[in-house]
């Protein structure tokens, strides 16, 4: 992607001859047009300006748009070859925001059917740009002529055509009916006739899995002549068995297409080849045995001469080291090879793969050779060597010396804000999975802040040093960096420093007095937010209760949502203001994942991907919808939502999902119901439940009416049991409502007379998952330690788990089934183990903490020693009694 | 040199044959797709037509005028493309189906909105109407037609009309041979311009 934009900025400075273009001034001298005798160099010369503009996002007017359209028509009347062919691209261009394009069909049809094959491939991809649905009956003659035509452009360019017509809605159908002529031209000789023809043929079945599998087992036997096919085939092939891998299904016809594959791996074209091989390595059920072969393949391509060549295999052999490190470790020194290439991206791509497989000992070494080239390349790939470097950081705690150097030295180079925010995440996680980094963790960043022009980063970095700076061996060393800010700073960064100050002076006794006078300094400075920070902790601190340093300063654990406070505060303001505000019922949120989600995305060379919409947690969204529901309140807020659970097929008369929302003594269960069939209107919808014992029915919502296609919803609000341990429970489900036959077309019912119906739906469970919201501690061990007193409950209990066969699988599974948030890392298992620990906490409804240690180990099965502290006793066996 | 080269210029511009751009309109089913095939070369006509989407551009020539006709489509829903052309053209054919007796209101309507057209409506642009299908049994006359049409009230256009047989060819020839000398004597020779000729 950055070379592109590299490349695109020389060509710039070389004077492109576009480059002062505009519109309006172009669309003037698009008049030529009309002049007779038509002047075909000049025109071809504005057409393509008009071509350019529209091509750099310029956006016409459907005025402009049309008169330029029609304009060009007139050019039809020319002769000249060249500017004829520009005109079709000039009415591809035009045809979506022009109107009354239709009038060039005649023409292109002449063109169409003409004698000169320059003019009849062109003329087709032009003629269905501008072809509706409702016209396509006409030329159908025309198309399957042209499907199976000898010319291979002409060819090509019907099949093409017909493929992007056939995603329009009302032309599937007309383009089924050429799959004769498709599979006809699928045995041309020409290599690109023959892959658009599978495209086509593989676009129109593509809703019928068992003729897609069919035209597969069929081509396989076949040997095509034409790679591109090939490599589609193989797309296509894998398609399916990753869809029967999901399904837990394995057909014959997957076993033999697994041995095509394979045996595409000793095809004669390179594209076919790695096509294979990245085919083989992405599959999820590809086996060591399969993988050997693919991996060689790899290997082999990544001493090409070509750089492409290189570049894919590296990419691929970078996603083989996340998914089988162990295959990728053989061919470590072909790797390091490709460290020195001309080629900054193969480059790149082969360290970071080096990075994920190497071993502690390379780890220097390595290093030492990033450091060598980091400085040329672009921020885009810094950012994925940081990536690299922050699971190495994971991986190999004890190197975390070298690599946080190797960091602060990156941190002091030039680069933009998001190169800046990787590494600097990078070190706070260090920073907290790793106690011992944390000192020279903490005084890199001191050191960055001082020369740092990212407000956004430096008020993070000081937020962090108010939170671990206190706790640290020598807090007063980190109160001169932070008071520089002070001095030196915008206000934003200033009142950062303020906050971070105060947490000094509430944490650290022998610290105070010089806090608040340095506090006492920022009373008088000039912004508003400042002065205003400064002044309340300087009374806090003032009042000498330690309680209130506690509760007001100190204590970071806010778990309310803002983004809800503020909305259930500005409610508050537009009401009657007759109550006073109630805190408690602002639900308190699970913490947003920070950076083990985009964790992921470091396979990839682009990081345009990471996303930036703010993160919203389901607590946040589901809220929104349950305070329409009057006298919600009551329960309190909501402690967590479940995701959605199918309690249908999902093709069928109704669809219906639930949503289980948990209160401290409530649970309030969301029913999304979808009516598929047009010519019913249902009333009264509501969802009548088979109980287990315990649980009472306190509120039914109906939802008065259901239309088709509309989603709408249902409640029913339950009272959990008085005893914790009966709250885990199975319940069944039955659809009740009253069904009015209705007109499909208007949706008005025939008449008002309707009658009652049932349907059944699958039965569901409360879990105890749906009853603990997860949550994310920075220092698990201290915890732990903590809870070993009285006022906690343990409990302690040895399984087998029998359904699971590696230690990744059972570590998932508990998770799954506790809903528990993993602390320091450990959901990640690490290759080659036979034992594991599993740190997780969480808080239950109604508030109760649950910490929880998994030892796992691996032999013949996984055998697990959970041990469960809990503040409540009756918790604590639920919680152990849900694994088991 | 210079002299030469601007001398040899005025001789090509003399010698080219002039162009000129017609527009062939009228209702649909009335035969100006087989009119424009029947001043095509032979070895190029079709011998079948099929109904016009848009416009087709054909070229002809008669007596060293070379013709750019704009075969127009006369579906109702395209009619409202012809008025794209009237600013360029030089000269009307408007083709009317003497059979269709019932149509000839629509004709007449559609002929209005034409004449009053602002890119037309000041212009001297000869108008040849081809009352076609003269073969038919049922088929009006002439001189019927222009008096259902109103001919005579056309003051600032020369307009002539001919009865046609498309099919054969009858009629043809004349009805170009009068539009060719129109378009000859207020195109070619427009009062305010030096002639070459």
């Amino acid at each position: 992607m950055s070379f592109k934009r590299d490349k695109k900025e020389e060509e710039d400075g070389n004077g492109n001859p576009f480059q002062n273009l505009e519109k309006t001034s172009v669309l003037q001298e698009a008049r030529t047009f009309n002049e007779t005798p038509v002047n075909a160099k000049k025109c071809i010369h504005i057409l393509t300006k008009i071509l350019y503009l529209i091509n750099q996002g310029e956006s016409l007017g459907t005025r402009e748009a049309t008169e330029c359209f029609f304009a060009m028509t007139k050019l039809f009347q020319s002769k000249d070859l060249v500017l004829r062919r520009m005109v079709y691209l000039g009415i591809k261009e035009l045809s979506t925001i022009a109107e009354d394009v239709i009038i060039v069909t005649s023409s292109l049809t002449k063109d169409m059917t003409g004698r000169e094959d320059l003019y009849r491939a062109p003329a087709i991809r032009a003629s269905f740009s501008i072809t509706d649905p409702t016209m396509l009956q006409a030329v159908e003659c025309y198309m399957k002529q042209c499907i199976v035509d000898r010319n291979p452009s002409v060819s090509s360019g019907a099949l093409v055509s017909s493929l992007h017509l056939s995603s329009q809605s009302g032309a599937g159908d007309v383009v089924k009916r050429w799959a004769n002529e498709a599979q006809e031209a699928l045995n041309s000789d020409n290599i690109m006739v023959q892959y658009h023809a599978l495209g086509l043929l593989n676009h129109i079945r593509r809703n019928d899995r068992l003729a897609v599998a069919k035209l597969v087992n069929k081509l396989i036997g076949q040997s095509m002549k034409s790679p591109y096919a090939v490599c589609y085939l193989i797309r296509i092939g894998s398609k399916i068995i990753e869809e029967d891998y999901a399904n837990g299904t394995t057909t014959i016809s997957d076993t033999h297409f697994l041995e095509f594959v394979e045996s595409c791996l000793r095809h004669k074209s390179e594209m076919v080849i790695y096509e294979a091989a990245h085919a083989i390595v992405n599959l999820k059920r590809t086996s060591a045995r399969e993988l050997a072969p693919a991996v060689s393949i790899l290997q082999l391509f990544c001493g090409s001469s070509k750089a492409t060549l290189r570049f894919a295999a590296v990419r691929t052999m970078n996603k083989v080291a996340i998914l089988y490190p162990a295959a990728v470790a053989a061919f470590n020194m072909d790797l390091e090879g490709l460290i020195a290439d001309s080629n900054r991206s193969v480059a790149t791509l082969a360290i970071t793969t080096l990075l994920k497989t190497g071993t502690e000992s390379s780890v220097e070494r390595l290093m030492k050779q990033i450091a060598t080239f980091v400085a040329e390349i672009s921020d885009e790939f810094k950012v994925v060597v940081v990536q690299a470097i922050r699971t190495l950081c994971t991986k190999f705690p004890r190197k975390h010396s070298i690599l946080m150097n190797f960091l602060s030295a990156m941190l002091r180079e030039e680069g933009g804000l998001d190169y800046k925010t990787s590494i600097v995440d990078t070190i706070i996680l260090i920073i907290e999975e790793n106690p011992d980094a944390k000192e020279s963790g903490l005084s890199h960043l001191c050191e960055f802040i001082e020369d740092c022009e990212h407000t956004s980063l430096a008020v993070r970095i000081l937020h962090l040093l108010g939170k671990e700076g206190p706790h640290s061996k020598n807090p007063s060393k980190y109160i001169r960096f932070v008071y520089n800010r002070v001095i030196l700073e915008n206000a934003t960064v200033r009142a950062a420093a303020v906050s971070a100050m105060a947490q000094f002076g509430a944490s650290c006794p022998d610290l105070l007095n010089n806090v608040t006078v340095l506090l006492g300094r920022c009373q008088m400075d000039i912004d508003d937010e400042v002065r205003d920070r400064a002044t309340y902790y300087l009374t806090i601190l003032n009042s000498s209760n330690p309680s209130l340093w506690k509760n007001y300063i100190s204590s970071n654990d806010q778990l309310v949502s803002l983004s809800l406070l503020e909305k259930t505060l500005k409610e508050h303001l537009n009401g009657a203001l007759t109550e006073t505000f109630d805190l408690s019922l602002v639900p308190k949120t699970a913490p947003t994942p920070t950076v083990t989600e985009d964790a992921h995305n470091d396979a990839m060379i682009t990081t345009n991907s990471i996303q930036k919409t703010p993160r919203v947690t389901r607590e946040e969204v589901n809220v929104e919808r349950l305070l329409q529901i009057p006298g919600i309140q009551r329960l309190g807020p909501l402690h967590k939502s479940s995701p959605s659970v199918q309690l249908t097929e999902s093709e069928t008369e109704y669809t219906v999902s639930c949503i289980k929302h948990c209160f401290a003594q409530h649970v309030v269960l969301q029913f999304d119901c979808v009516n598929t069939l047009s010519d019913q209107l249902l009333e009264n919808v509501r969802v009548d439940l088979l109980l287990p014992e315990g649980f009472i029915v306190r509120h039914v919502i109906p939802c008065a009416k259901l239309i088709y296609g509309e989603k709408e919803s249902t409640y029913v609000i339950l009272e959990y049991p008085g005893d914790v341990a009966s709250s885990s429970a199975t319940f069944g489900a039955t659809l009740k409502f009253i069904v009015k036959d209705c007109d499909p077309t208007t949706g008005l019912p025939d008449s008002d007379e309707g009658y009652d119906d049932e349907y059944m739906l699958e039965d569901f469970e409360i879990t105890v998952a749906d009853q603990i919201q997860k949550t994310k501690l920075n220092n698990f061990v201290v915890a732990w330690d903590a809870a070993d007193s009285e006022e906690w409950v343990e409990l302690e209990d040895t399984y087998q788990l029998s359904a699971v066969n590696t230690l990744q699988d059972a570590v998932h599974t508990i998770i799954k089934f506790l809903g528990l948030g993993p602390a320091n890392a450990t959901e990640k298992v690490a290759e080659e183990t036979h034992t594991h620990t599993l740190l997780c906490s969480g808080v239950f409804r109604g508030g109760a903490e649950v910490l929880l240690r998994a030892k796992l180990a691996l032999a013949d099965g996984v055998t697990m020693q959970l041990t469960v502290r809990s503040t409540d006793t009756e918790v604590a066996e639920i919680v152990s009694s849900a694994i088991g | 040199m210079v002299f030469e080269k601007l001398f040899m210029k005025i001789l090509n511009k003399e010698r080219k044959p002039k162009q000129i751009s017609i527009l062939i309109i009228g209702l649909n089913n009335s035969g100006k797709s087989t009119i424009v095939n029947f001043f095509k070369n032979k070895d190029v006509r079709k011998s079948v037509s099929i109904p016009t989407i848009g416009f087709n551009i054909e070229h002809f020539e008669n007596q060293g005028v070379s013709f750019t006709a704009y075969d127009m489509a006369g579906i109702g829903r395209y009619r409202n493309l012809w008025e794209h052309h009237f600013k360029t053209c030089n000269g009307i054919v408007f083709v009317i189906d003497s059979s269709d007796r019932m149509r000839l209101v629509v004709v007449k309507d559609e002929l209005d909105l034409l004449l009053q057209h602002p890119d037309l409506k000041r212009r001297r642009v000869p108008i040849l109407f081809f009352a076609n299908k003269m073969d038919c049994i049922d088929a009006l006359s002439s001189v019927k037609i222009a008096a259902g049409l109103n001919l005579e009230k056309v003051d600032n256009k020369p307009w002539q009309i001919c009865s046609s047989n498309a099919l054969s060819g009858e009629g043809l020839q004349n009805g170009v041979h009068w539009l060719t000398s129109q378009i000859k004597e207020c195109v070619l020779t427009p009062p305010d311009k030096e002639v070459y000729d």
